[in-house]
């Protein structure tokens, strides 16, 4: 839903640390999205796409990598993947918060964040 | 003695920088410092979100009127650009701040914590944070409230829970409301509940019918007020 306002913020980033090096181009961006987030990856690079233009961003490469959402019992120590479960009634799965281990309540403790992991600059 | 050495990259060189920059991390913080605000003066925040006419105006007005007797309580009330939510909450005398977004589709942190400035925390026990009409987007952003109320109600059918999770996980309370009208709409409200409690099972879910006070009591009790 704001992959606009996103993407925005994104390029803001790079370009300060663009700045901050003296970069000339920026060659290769990398992107995680965590999958609990609300962010389309396809509207992300279009809006990627589009907002470049005109920026020393242009033409460069976004490379986007999802990051899974992982939860963490405090009961038992189990600590792994968001665990779906399937409804028969509705044919679609679903997340759940609880621990497939002992069923207790797990906290999320990634997947929900948006970072600019690195970029390739040409000075 | 030492030598320092530089080494410097050559015109057209490609640097590989490593950031860690979290895009996300601006709004974190600015929700942390709202909720160690709000704790230093005692004040307990507690957001109301939900769809669209779900409910969340008329809860806050049911809310405010079986608290007001034994605590001080604000509101702030976040819409596009109308007075037409606060107007309501403003008639039962108690404070509210309309926060505008524009056309924002959530508060943010920041938005919350320019209306914090406008009040005198002194006076305040409870603040009500009504969020936009959204089961999507105001779950990115977290405001720096120390509970979250969800209001559902039996018109949006039988799949709002289930298509919308990552609203519940954040869920305190969820409020499934419009009992009233439950047989017309034909919606099975025990597997409301359930989905509820699937996605995620601390979850309180309380039935209500705003309008008339059905489960008010329960949503107080919900609250730990």
């Amino acid at each position: 839903m704001h992959e606009f306002s996103m993407t925005e913020r994104l390029i803001e980033a790079v370009l300060h640390e663009a700045e901050k090096r003296g970069a000339k181009r920026v060659v290769e961006v990398r992107l995680s999205i965590g999958k609990l987030m609300f962010l389309g990856l396809e509207q992300v690079k279009f809006a990627y796409a589009t907002l470049v233009r005109g920026t020393i961003l242009e033409g460069s490469k976004l490379m986007i990598e999802e990051e899974k959402g992982i939860v963490r019992c405090e009961a038992c120590g189990y600590e792994g993947g968001i665990q779906y479960v399937d409804d028969p009634a509705y044919h679609i799965s679903f997340p759940t918060l609880r621990c497939p281990r002992c069923g207790d309540i797990v906290s999320i403790v990634a997947g929900r964040e948006c970072m600019v992991r690195g970029v390739k600059l040409v000075v | 003695m030492y030598t320092r050495r530089t080494v410097k990259a050559e015109l057209g060189e490609i640097y590989d920088v490593e950031l860690e920059a979290d895009l996300l991390q601006a709004n974190r913080n600015i929700a942390e410092e709202n909720e160690e605000l709000l704790r230093k003066h005692g004040v307990t925040a507690i957001d109301v979100m939900g769809s669209t006419g779900s409910g969340k105006t008329t809860l806050i007005e049911g809310l405010v009127e079986r608290l007001k007797e034994r605590y001080r309580v604000t509101v702030f009330d976040g819409d596009l650009t109308t007075t037409i939510d606060s107007d309501l909450i403003a008639m039962h005398g108690v404070e509210v701040v309309q926060i505008n977004t524009g056309r924002g589709c959530h508060l943010d942190a920041n938005l919350v914590r320019k209306a914090l400035q406008s009040i005198d925390f002194k006076g305040v026990d409870i603040l009500l944070i009504e969020n936009v009409g959204n089961l999507i987007c105001p779950a990115d952003f977290p405001l720096g409230s120390e509970k979250r109320i969800v209001v559902i109600s039996v018109t949006e059918g039988p799949y709002t829970v289930v298509k919308h999770p990552f609203m519940f996980i954040d869920a305190d309370v969820v409020v499934i409301n419009k009992m009233d009208l439950a047989e017309a709409m034909g919606v099975d409200v025990q597997k409301l509940e359930e989905d509820v409690h699937t996605v995620n099972p601390g979850a309180r879910v309380v039935r209500t019918n705003c309008r008339s006070g059905l489960g008010l009591e329960e949503v107080v009790k919900a609250l730990g007020l």
